[in-house]
């Protein structure tokens, strides 16, 4: 920008640098230790294998990688099949207890997840069923903890089409679900593949809620991870912690090759 | 969203007229009454169970009928608690400003760059929301450890000679968390920053103010918004954040969180848990409502 005078925003460039380097610093650590060919956790590391990562993918921490990643798809999956309704109702209707359902819907991204999983467990035992739902307690929380992020990312997508369209679709002779999945599916398909990416983002890196959910035998990573740690800070835990960053990650760039996810990033908050 | 509001989407701006109301599609409402329900039961009656748990007495994973008050005034009376809940609220105050603060100015450079690397850069910026609290906290223990890097340095250039503990520590939780939520606090204030016009920082220099002037009494009252939103957003979670202060605050500088950990899955008294989560609850509510009123938030999707 022309007006800028070059001085302060040089400060200012300067300024940035520092907090990336702050951002990035702890987390580039943390990937450099799991790489260490030593036995402690130090940084710069003493030398370079991937032994650990070789103890990382060991069979008992791979089905723990499998059974967070089953989680985390079934949540994301199932988060905005339920988002996709209310999402709709939400931006296309308006009735009596609109705001309500609002609050309702992003009420788990509002409220302490820590609180909606004691409670959770409170439930679960209250009806004598904690102890044989495993898996499905953790999906259960999951997906309530995931669908603001969907029906978010759905509303901007709804929100961007022309209101009129499904009338546009009927007087040309569609029926309703003909104009459901031929007509605005298509049209929303972004919002919902955006939304399952930040439920998947959101659902694979929680411990707030995974913690009182989670048993011996159904642990997503994070938590057993969390669990390790108590005993010291063995490589291997970097190098899972490392593998824990990278599937998200890869999970964005697939993402990112079909949907701009700018566009529903600011529809976040 | 209905309503007579004209909406800006990526095709151009819709009027939305509210009487347009029967769309084709009138969507059939038990296909929103479902996940309604599934919401009522697995997110609004678990919350109400454990407000309401704080004021019942329990015995061992079992709530009895008794109505007390004894769960908070224990809480309350005992120094180790009543310090974790000081200290947690300390915390998200300290969090909340270096949020606040730190995510301005690389706010403010990324709405106003013109670098071909924008994009790039606000993701770069983003990107740690990509980690998860465990990622982090283990760079975090390596870097500022008795034995960590910091104290390899400051040995090596024999700054100190003895050793010095950084974590766990109160600061150390504060550190974690201020790292934790920073993106946060630049997303938040991306979006206030975006809306500001630069042409009003050209004018007021034109106007004879100099940058300090400029920045006084023209961008700071413009960006309050967003910087209290951010400092509430970090405060928010970060006083009911788990991992950061287990790892790196140990058992000398307990939290709400951990405290509550210790309640429910260790000492299985659900009723001090759900006392203490009351107190989550209803703080994170107050904030919600301060945010609403000074950080310009709304109850909109």
């Amino acid at each position: 920008m022309s007006h800028m005078v070059p001085k302060p925003w040089t400060w200012l460039k300067i300024t940035v640098v520092l907090t990336y380097l702050f951002m990035l610093i702890p987390i580039l650590v943390t990937v450099a230790v799991s790489f260490n060919a030593g036995t402690r956790s130090v940084f710069p590391p003493e030398g370079w294998s991937l032994r650990w990562w070789r103890e990382a993918l060991s069979e008992e921490w791979r089905s723990a990688i499998l059974f967070s990643l089953k989680l985390s798809v079934t949540s994301a999956v199932l988060s905005t099949a339920l988002a996709l309704p209310l999402a709709f109702g939400l931006v296309r209707h308006e009735f009596p207890g609109r705001k309500a359902l609002i609050l309702l819907v992003l009420g788990p991204l509002l409220l302490p997840t820590l609180a909606t999983g004691i409670g959770l467990l409170q439930v679960f035992h209250l009806t004598g069923l904690f102890a044989s739902m495993g898996f499905a307690a953790l999906l259960i929380g999951h997906i309530v903890i995931c669908v603001p992020f969907s029906v978010r990312t759905i509303s901007v997508s709804l929100g961007g089409l022309p209101p009129n369209l499904e009338a546009a679709a009927a007087s040309l002779g569609a029926t309703r679900w003909r104009i459901l999945i031929d007509t605005i599916l298509p049209l929303i398909r972004n919002g919902l593949v955006a939304g399952a990416l930040f439920s998947f983002i959101h659902s694979f890196t929680d411990v707030n809620l995974s913690l009182f959910l989670a048993g011996p035998a159904t642990s997503p990573i994070t938590v057993k991870i969390l669990g390790f740690l108590e005993f010291g800070f063995a490589p291997t835990l970097a190098a899972l912690s490392a593998i824990s960053l990278i599937i998200p990650l890869i999970g964005v760039a697939i993402v990112q090759r079909t949907t701009r996810l700018g566009d529903f990033v600011y529809a976040e908050r | 969203m209905a309503g007579d509001h004209v909406l800006v989407g990526r095709h151009g701006m819709w009027r939305i007229d509210s009487q347009h109301d029967g769309s084709a599609i009138a969507i059939s409402w038990y296909l929103i009454a479902v996940p309604a329900l599934f919401l009522l039961v697995f997110f609004v009656v678990p919350n109400a169970l454990l407000l309401s748990a704080s004021v019942f007495k329990s015995e061992h994973q079992v709530l009895t009928s008794e109505l007390t008050a004894e769960n908070f005034a224990l809480v309350l009376s005992k120094p180790h608690y009543l310090r974790a809940i000081v200290r947690t609220f300390i915390v998200g105050a300290c969090v909340g400003l270096l949020v606040a603060l730190v995510s301005l100015p690389i706010s403010y450079f990324l709405v106003r760059t013109t670098s071909r690397f924008k994009g790039l850069l606000i993701a770069i910026s983003l990107a740690p929301l990509l980690a998860s609290v465990v990622v982090r906290t283990y760079g975090w223990y390596v870097i500022l450890d008795r034995f960590g890097f910091v104290n390899d340095v400051l040995v090596d250039f024999e700054m100190i000679e003895n050793r010095i503990a950084f974590i766990p520590s109160t600061g150390g939780i504060i550190l974690g968390l201020a790292h934790a939520l920073l993106p946060y606090g630049i997303l938040t204030n991306i979006a206030a920053l975006s809306s500001i016009n630069p042409n009003l920082e050209t004018a007021s220099k034109s106007l004879g103010a100099n940058r300090i002037q400029t920045f006084v009494h023209v961008l700071l009252p413009l960006v309050m918004p967003g910087l209290i939103a951010s400092f509430l957003l970090a405060f928010s979670i970060s006083i009911s954040a788990y991992a950061t202060p287990a790892i790196l605050g140990g058992y000398a500088s307990q939290t709400i969180a951990t405290l509550i950990y210790t309640f429910i899955m260790q000492v299985l008294d659900w009723s001090l848990g759900a006392a203490l989560g009351t107190v989550l609850i209803g703080s994170t509510l107050i904030i919600l409502l301060l945010s609403f009123r000074f950080g310009g938030r709304k109850v909109q999707l």
